[in-house]
């Protein structure tokens, strides 16, 4: 469903490509993962796809397809369709990524606002099933309150609900989960796992932890310093990693089983 | 609302503590009324008695408290230079300073916050340096300068006002308008170029925060996150500095009411410093404090309506 | 502290060492004297004889301006000079030991700088007694404290603990030590930019008190002075005006744009 074709991201401040030759695709329905560590260029990819990369101070080349559509090269208006309809973005920060001064219910129904001719009655109906949908409880109450009187893990469901409102085909989560609990983190990817199942939302998941990309990706695509080292079947690559830095990365995930060294 | 009762308390004892400090600071420095009524030669029978008419031998406190309810019950003592009630000068300068800063805060909002948000759009190198550098030139442009030359050319040269023959507010309304219309321009051209520079600065922060780029994963346009998201995130600091704005005007209005010559409170506050007429200066300081007080407590609680976090916080 | 050059640096630099350059000559020599009279010379338009004219009393408006100018840049020197000494070191105390004495001074400061300058120089005025060069300075000097006592309290305060301070007393350092060698040094560039606004409120806020007649009064003489003398003859000597004003805006103008370019150099450099 979206294709990427040797995408290369170079920004005029660094010196080395932030995304050096990459090409991948997603596949219908599916949750990939997209691992690295930090400044590794996966959250630069999943922007440049989301058409959110500052376009003067940086040079693209490459193809992204979504549809036939080549995203890389679209004009403003172009993406601006695609924006929020056909793509959902959730961020990793949910505090920040709010407008701290909108009620949650108009930030949740703003794709829906801009995308669709819906009465504003219809707009609510949508956004309190789709409030409904991320589990957050008394979506009545939810829509009428402002980002600063929830949790973290409300936030980002609200977040979610947001970005799944007006039905998009895919939906981009970087990092959704870093900032949050770890057993927030728990009931977060349960969500995701759930929306995948029952809305068929194709998912890219960008995470530099391995363990969370385990439980929520059948394929996982790992990358280094703007590369791809090796994209596969989540569970092949876990039992059986080809490239010596997946390996190096599986090794160093600490883990309660392993046997000490005698 | 607890929040805004909460504030209007603080305002409240605000009030009564700069009230009390003016009391106390010219009853220090100002010695004896009786005295400075009566002059060097007056015997001390007849100090005795006009101590006794102003109430001057009741304790210090006591003093105090009949005069702050004075204030509200427009009895102010007495001029030593007019001896005129106090009340009685002050009340028709006040309709003329109010409508003068009026004037200008209008002024100000009107120009500045549009061109606030237009010239965030400026991010050519050059034109940011005269763009800059205008703005630097117009704040250091003094009021009174800006005075001295528009009431030569549209007072005397235009005719559009007379320049020192103030018209009476409630006879003449549209002359004293023109007169006043002015006065305000020269005031409000320096705070023109502070919020300008304010509102820019303002908005582009804002657009660097996170929750625009969300808004634009929406599919927000330029002028959608602009006026849908910056905007009203924009307007807290300027509300409050617009708050501030209010108290610095009412400072300018002292100085532009002398050069058109405008019946103020800031003119009549120069000549009663100049005659050491404390009463009047003791009552014109109280009612400048109370308005720049007041003007801070507005824009706090506008900004609690527009702010829904800063309705947790209680004072501050 | 470095700071990167730039053009508002550069442009402000040039204006403000110009204006300064003939502001100091003219402390030491004028053309003409700035209060001799003459009745032939009176009213007299710009001219090579007279740079900016005569007022009408026949003197020698350039050299009187510059004597004016003179005045003003002493007593908005003085002003910041008292303001920036005192505000530093309260605001230096204050921030570094915190503490009740600083929670009480700096809500006493907060609502103090809520007030515009021009009012409460106003009042100290009042009380000190107009008319006089030293109370003028007094009393701008006594009002400027608070914004400065401010500026430098955050800085302290944000450094207090920060992990080099720490280390230092760790070491032994005195708390005299550490506020002079180790935090002091750290405030100028904060209180650099502060300065040429600081010193920009008060030449016109003296400007204003002697424009008002409760500033600087004769025989001294300030633009301020000068320009509500000046308004008077403006129609038959608008020169006077127009000189006396400009002077005032070149030098607010100048200081303005070095302001300017140390916050833009600073930002530049981080």
């Amino acid at each position: 469903m979206l294709e990427i074709r040797d995408l290369h991201v170079k920004f005029h401040t660094r010196e080395r490509e932030a995304v050096a030759g990459i090409s991948l695709t997603i596949r219908d329905g599916e949750i990939l993962g997209l691992v690295g560590e930090s400044g590794s260029g996966k959250t630069v990819t999943a922007m440049s796809i989301a058409g959110l990369l500052p376009r003067k101070q940086c040079r693209l080349s490459g193809e992204i397809l979504l549809g036939g559509k080549d995203l890389l090269h679209a004009d403003r208006s172009e993406l601006r369709k695609i924006h929020g309809n056909e793509i959902g973005v959730v961020f990793q920060e949910p505090m920040s990524s709010m407008d701290p001064l909108m009620k949650v219910g108009l930030q949740v129904g703003e794709t829906l606002r801009i995308h669709t001719d819906n009465s504003p009655e219809e707009r609510k109906k949508l956004v309190l099933a789709a409030l409904d949908d991320v589990e957050l409880p008394d979506p009545e109450a939810i829509y009428n309150k402002y980002p600063h009187e929830l949790s973290g893990g409300m936030q980002q469901r609200a977040m979610i609900a947001a970005a799944i409102a007006s039905r998009p085909k895919l939906l981009l989560l970087d990092e959704p989960t870093t900032a949050l609990d770890v057993t927030v983190q728990a009931q977060i990817l349960e969500l995701l796992k759930k929306l995948n199942r029952t809305h068929g939302i194709s998912m890219m998941f960008i995470s530099h932890n391995l363990n969370v990309v385990r439980k929520l990706c059948k394929r996982v695509a790992i990358m280094q310093r703007g590369e791809l080292v090796e994209t596969g079947d989540t569970e092949k690559i876990f039992t059986d990693p080809q490239h010596p830095y997946t390996q190096r990365l599986i090794s160093a995930i600490p883990t309660r089983t392993r046997k000490e060294p005698v | 609302m607890k929040y805004a009762a909460k504030r209007i308390l603080l305002l409240l004892i605000t009030m009564i503590l700069v009230s009390f400090l003016a009391f106390l600071a010219f009853e220090i420095v100002a010695g004896d009324p009786a005295q400075t009524m009566l002059g060097t030669e007056a015997t001390p029978e007849r100090l005795e008695a006009v101590r006794q008419e102003l109430g001057l031998d009741r304790p210090f406190i006591v003093r105090y408290f009949s005069w702050l309810t004075g204030f509200f019950s427009g009895n102010l003592g007495v001029s030593y230079n007019y001896k005129q009630p106090v009340w009685q000068l002050i009340a028709p300068k006040v309709e003329n300073t109010l409508w003068v800063c009026f004037i200008s805060f209008i002024l100000i909002c009107i120009i500045s916050i549009p061109l606030g948000i237009w010239s965030y759009n400026w991010t050519n190198k050059i034109w940011d340096f005269f763009r800059t550098a205008f703005n630097q030139l117009c704040m250091a442009v003094p009021p009174f300068f800006t005075g001295i030359l528009l009431s030569w050319v549209f007072g005397i040269v235009l005719k559009f006002f007379m320049p020192g023959r103030f018209p009476d507010l409630h006879k003449d309304f549209a002359g004293a308008l023109r007169h006043m219309f002015f006065a305000a321009v020269c005031l409000s051209i320096p705070r023109i170029a502070m919020t300008i520079r304010m509102m820019r600065s303002t908005v582009i922060g804002e657009m660097e925060k996170a929750y625009v780029r969300t808004a634009i994963s929406r599919g927000n346009d330029r002028k959608g996150v602009l006026v849908g998201h910056v905007l009203k995130n924009s307007l807290v600091p300027v509300v409050t500095f617009l708050g501030q704005t209010m108290a610095e005007i009412i400072g300018g209005s002292i100085v532009v009411e002398q050069v058109f010559g405008i019946p103020g409170l800031g003119r009549f506050l120069v000549a009663s410093i100049s005659n050491r007429d404390y009463p009047v200066v003791q009552a014109i300081v109280v009612i400048l404090a109370f308005w720049v007080v007041i003007a801070g407590t507005v824009a706090d609680l506008v900004n609690q309506a527009i702010d829904p976090r800063l309705r947790l916080g209680g004072s501050k | 502290m470095r700071i990167k050059r730039n053009g508002y640096l550069t442009a402000g630099l040039i204006l403000t060492g110009i204006i300064v350059l003939m502001i100091i000559i003219g402390m030491f020599w004028t053309p003409y004297s700035p209060l001799t009279m003459s009745a032939k010379e009176k009213l007299q338009a710009p001219s090579l004889r007279h740079l900016m004219g005569t007022d009408n009393f026949g003197r020698d408006i350039f050299s009187r301006v510059l004597k004016g100018a003179g005045t003003t840049l002493t007593i908005a020197a003085a002003t910041i000079l008292i303001g920036s000494v005192c505000g530093t070191i309260v605001g230096a105390l204050t921030g570094y030991f915190g503490g009740v004495v600083d929670d009480v001074l700096m809500r006493f400061n907060d609502a103090l700088t809520a007030f515009p300058s021009i009012l409460l120089a106003l009042l100290v005025i009042s009380l000190v007694g107009p008319g006089n060069k030293y109370n003028v300075i007094l009393a701008l000097g006594i009002v400027f404290i608070p914004s400065y006592a401010r500026i430098t309290r955050t800085a302290f305060a944000s450094l207090r603990d920060a992990n080099y301070i720490t280390s230092a007393r760790l070491m032994g350092a005195s708390n005299a030590r550490i506020l002079l060698v180790h935090l002091l040094p750290n405030t100028v560039r904060i209180l650099l930019p502060a300065l040429t606004i600081g010193f920009n409120n008060a030449v016109l806020a003296e400007a204003s008190m002697s424009f008002l007649g409760i500033g600087v009064t004769p025989p001294d003489a300030s633009l301020g002075y000068m320009l509500s003398e000046a308004q008077g003859m403006f129609a038959a000597a608008p020169w006077y005006s127009i000189c006396s004003g400009l002077v005032i805006i070149l030098l607010v103008f100048g200081v303005g744009l070095i302001g300017e370019g140390l916050q833009r150099g600073e930002r530049e450099v981080e």
